[in-house]
């Protein structure tokens, strides 16, 4: 079978002046542009809390005046910690239900021990959280345990464990003059204890970004087989994000008792849980593990404190506000969750 | 399955010859200066080609030449970036998948597209017209119907597979045969004039259902066009009238089948001549002592009683066929998997609570063949997944972003990566540079001893397979002691210092190449 009338429009094609596509051609080098894509998943869930908090301001002036910022960092701590922690254990492609029971506990803990041993107290706490963290990533890393279902076990002990030390009520700290210094002093207009938060995400930030363990927590969040047959120690890793998380949330803890002076069962700080996931979220973490920046999730805490503050602010009936912090939720996860890397959201 | 042959073949004769001139029959497809882009990436440039009536046309070209983005623009998955479609003299604008199919297109995929948790019949019925067809009525499965016709589709192409089977249970070649029956079925439920596209559908099957395929292809060419992607340059010679060959996104030749050898194709592929590489032995660093040695090694269910030993600077290359146990042995010995009895030593300690974590640590690598899922972090970069692997003794604690990209950077060159983008994510890579990164994980560390490789060379093509090959040889020369589950027995005579044979779990040959010099009948005969 010959060919003629196919051939000429071929053949040698590369030998032609080719003039659209002089340009693009590979002379431009292998510098890579960033795409809008990625842009936005670096700045996206900064934009969304700037949006939201112009929106409130221009409806009410009087939110920027009255230190409405202020109000919300201080409102954000707890979340922000909690969710930091929830942002390394999704980051390996896990999930800690426990953390938020976790903070609580320390609270309670800590609101105990606090007048009869001081700074021992918060030592103590730090402990009791991290250990706390510990043991869960073991069960999960060596046990095999999906971690949805091991820490839905270890909330429910949580609380239990909160209720006998509680012992049902308020348990108030004698003397909370070591923590005052979180919530009474400010830097910039905020809180001490939210620049601590700023101060941790920012290092967990680098630690992913620039060491070999933070290399090892995304590699296990992205490809855990992969991960393991490099060499990687993929259960180490995990421990060690379930232990960041507990020792997040014994400090989240130590700000609640900061704040409050007294934790209970129902009382600050019993519902971070949620808070905390949807902080991450929005934050622009990917729940399918891998993509995770601290530094985003700071953004998400504030804006999922703003939301309910903010509303309030405007002069919303309770139930409106519910309705509203239901339906920005829902609009700031889809402008603000990771679809980098994963072509399917769980 | 009513209409026969003959009424379509007249069918598709009769139709107005649009767009030709003196009254011969357009093209079924022609392509002009064809052009996708990714980003800053161009997969295709400026492409030109024409499949006649009747025709089979042959593309080949290196992994990362354009072949799978052509194809997946010929299936409505990609949109060109510019350029003009036509089929049968008019023009056409693929949006979707269903669009291809409408105009008769039928594609066999490089990764299976069957839905494995239905039956043969359902996902044969499964096309964007079958909800037209009578194999459903009101919505209900007509499942005798269905399963008659799928039995028929099945038999057309010479597989005895039950159309009720669940497509998971399937083995990898009957799903390849499900496929191709699927792809050849488009003619039945369309009136237009089939265009079956094949990608690379021979490379994971037997010689003898390469023939059946070989035949089916000559049948289809009686109704329509086809076009047969390949790495198997014999193949295309054989089945093709005309075969067009691309290199980095562009068509460099196009030429009927009589005029072109296969050297000519190869080089026309890779752009230079093939090697005669004969193994040498000279210039190799051989150690004296075993640093793997393999006692009576069991797993229940995998393999038993295996026993073998491999020196630096040797390559001990273990055959066997599907359920011989090698390659859950070579996993054992790098640590992936438990063993029940027996011994592992490693430079003359036997080894105790092994993992990948201790074996890559003590200079152990291991290519797994599933290189999507085992083999890299997708997800990361190339540069991340060359510098992943825990190698050292004392991991460093600070990533050295400027020296990994300095490594990374050597080694695009020295394995000629394409696209040259160390930042870009590796799963954005063809399957033979993806491969080529993997390599480059290992061979960069200067701890390597022990180099592990199962099908190092699946789906790849020639020019890449070169590459791996030569780093391969290169690492032993240097030292280190290889273990190869080789794709070919060819290739286990190729690259082997020793070869040992495994069926069932059970050793049943070895071979000293030194002092035997078996055929691959020798090898095949103890095989199964």
């Amino acid at each position: 079978m010959t060919q003629q009338p196919t051939e000429q429009p071929t053949q040698r094609s590369p030998e032609r002046p080719l003039t659209d596509t002089a340009t693009a051609g590979p002379s431009a080098g292998p510098r890579r542009r960033w795409s809008a894509l990625d842009v936005w998943t670096t700045v996206g869930p900064l934009a969304v809390f700037i949006a939201l908090f112009v929106l409130v301001v221009s409806l009410r002036p009087a939110f920027l005046g009255g230190g409405g910022l202020a109000i919300v960092a201080t409102q954000a701590t707890a979340i922000l910690l909690v969710a930091l922690g929830q942002g390394m254990v999704l980051h390996v492609g896990s999930i800690d239900l426990s953390n938020a029971a976790n903070a609580l506990f320390c609270a309670i803990v800590l609101a105990q021990a606090l007048g009869s041993f001081g700074g021992g107290a918060i030592v103590l706490v730090l402990v009791i959280g991290t250990v706390i963290g510990v043991l869960n990533g073991v069960l999960v890393a060596f046990f095999q345990v999906p971690s949805f279902a091991l820490t839905l076990g270890t909330l429910g002990i949580l609380q239990a464990a909160g209720l006998i030390v509680s012992d049902r009520t308020t348990v108030y700290a004698e003397d909370t003059s070591l923590l005052t210094p979180m919530f009474g002093t400010a830097m910039a207009g905020l809180a001490t204890a939210f620049w601590i938060g700023v101060v941790l995400a920012v290092a967990l930030w680098a630690m992913l970004r620039f060491t070999v363990p933070g290399q090892s927590l995304t590699a296990v969040g992205l490809n855990e087989t992969g991960a393991l047959f490099s060499g990687v120690r993929t259960r180490a890793a995990k421990i060690s994000a379930f232990a960041i998380s507990g020792l997040l949330a014994s400090i989240a803890g130590i700000m609640i008792i900061a704040q409050a002076g007294s934790a209970s069962s129902t009382g600050l700080g019993s519902d971070l849980l949620l808070p905390g996931i949807t902080a991450a979220i929005v934050g622009g973490t990917a729940i399918t593990g891998g993509i995770t920046n601290p530094v985003n999730i700071v953004f998400g805490a504030l804006t999922v404190t703003l939301i309910p503050i903010g509303a309030a602010a405007l002069g919303m009936p309770s139930e409106a506000q519910s309705l509203v912090y239901g339906l920005v939720i829902i609009v700031a996860v889809a402008l603000t969750i990771s679809r980098r890397r994963v072509g399917i959201v769980k | 399955m009513t209409r026969s042959t003959s009424r379509r073949t007249a069918a598709a004769n009769a139709r107005p010859a649009a767009g030709s001139v003196d009254g011969a029959p357009p093209p079924a497809l022609r392509l002009t200066r064809i052009t996708k882009t990714f980003g800053p990436i161009t997969a295709v440039k400026n492409l030109s080609l024409t499949v006649e009536r009747n025709q089979v046309v042959g593309v080949i070209g290196e992994n990362g030449a354009g072949k799978s983005t052509l194809l997946k623009i010929l299936s409505g998955l990609h949109e060109p970036t510019s350029g003009v479609m036509e089929v049968a003299g008019r023009p056409v604008q693929f949006r979707r998948p269903q669009d291809a199919v409408a105009a008769g297109f039928g594609v066999v995929h490089q990764e299976q597209s069957l839905l494995s948790n239905l039956s043969v019949a359902e996902n044969l019925a499964m096309n964007a017209l079958s909800s037209t067809d009578n194999a459903t009525r009101f919505g209900w499965y007509r499942w005798r119907q269905l399963n008659r016709e799928a039995a028929e589709t099945l038999a057309r192409v010479g597989a005895a597979i039950d159309p009720r089977a669940i497509v998971g249970d399937l083995s990898f070649v009957d799903r390849q045969m499900v496929e191709i029956a699927r792809a050849l079925r488009v003619d039945e439920q369309t009136h237009a004039t089939p265009l079956v596209i094949l990608d690379e559908p021979t490379s994971v099957l037997e010689r003898n259902e390469t023939a059946i395929l070989e035949r089916e292809i000559a049948n289809l060419k009686s109704v329509g066009s086809v076009i047969f992607v390949s790495h198997r340059l014999d193949e295309v010679r054989r089945i093709c009238d005309r075969i067009v060959v691309m290199r980095h996104g562009e068509v460099v030749a196009d030429r009927p089948t009589g005029d072109v050898t296969e050297d000519d194709l190869f080089k026309l592929m890779i752009g230079h001549a093939a090697k005669a590489d004969k193994r040498s032995d000279a210039g190799r660093t051989v150690g004296a002592q075993n640093l793997v040695e393999v006692r009576g090694l069991t797993r229940r269910g995998e393999y038993r009683d295996v026993s073998f030993a491999v020196r630096p600077g040797r390559c001990l290359v273990i055959v066997g066929a599907l359920g011989s146990g090698r390659e859950s042995l070579a996993r054992t010995v790098f640590g992936a998997e438990p063993f029940d009895r027996g011994e592992i030593r490693y430079r003359g300690d036997v080894v105790s609570s092994w993992s990948t974590v201790r074996a890559t640590r003590n200079g152990m690598a291991y290519v797994p063949a599933e290189r999507r899922t085992e083999g890299m972090v997708g997800g990361f970069s190339s540069t991340e997944n060359i510098t992943l692997a825990r190698t050292g003794a004392r991991p460093r604690f600070v990533l050295n972003r400027a020296g990994q990209k300095k490594l990374a950077r050597e080694w695009f060159q020295r394995l000629d990566v394409r696209p040259d983008d160390i930042k870009l994510s590796l799963q954005r890579f063809s399957g033979g540079n993806q491969q080529k990164v993997v390599m480059a994980k290992w061979l960069q560390s200067d701890r390597l001893r022990v180099l592990i490789l199962d099908h190092p060379l699946r789906g790849l093509d020639p020019g890449a397979a070169e590459t791996v090959n030569d780093q391969i040889r290169i690492a032993r020369d240097a030292g280190t002691a290889v273990i190869l589950l080789a794709d070919t027995l060819e290739e286990a005579l190729d690259m082997g210092d020793d070869i040992l044979v495994m069926r069932d779990g059970d050793v049943t040959a070895r071979f000293d190449l030194s002092v035997d010099t078996p055929t691959t009948l020798d090898l095949l005969e103890r095989m199964v």
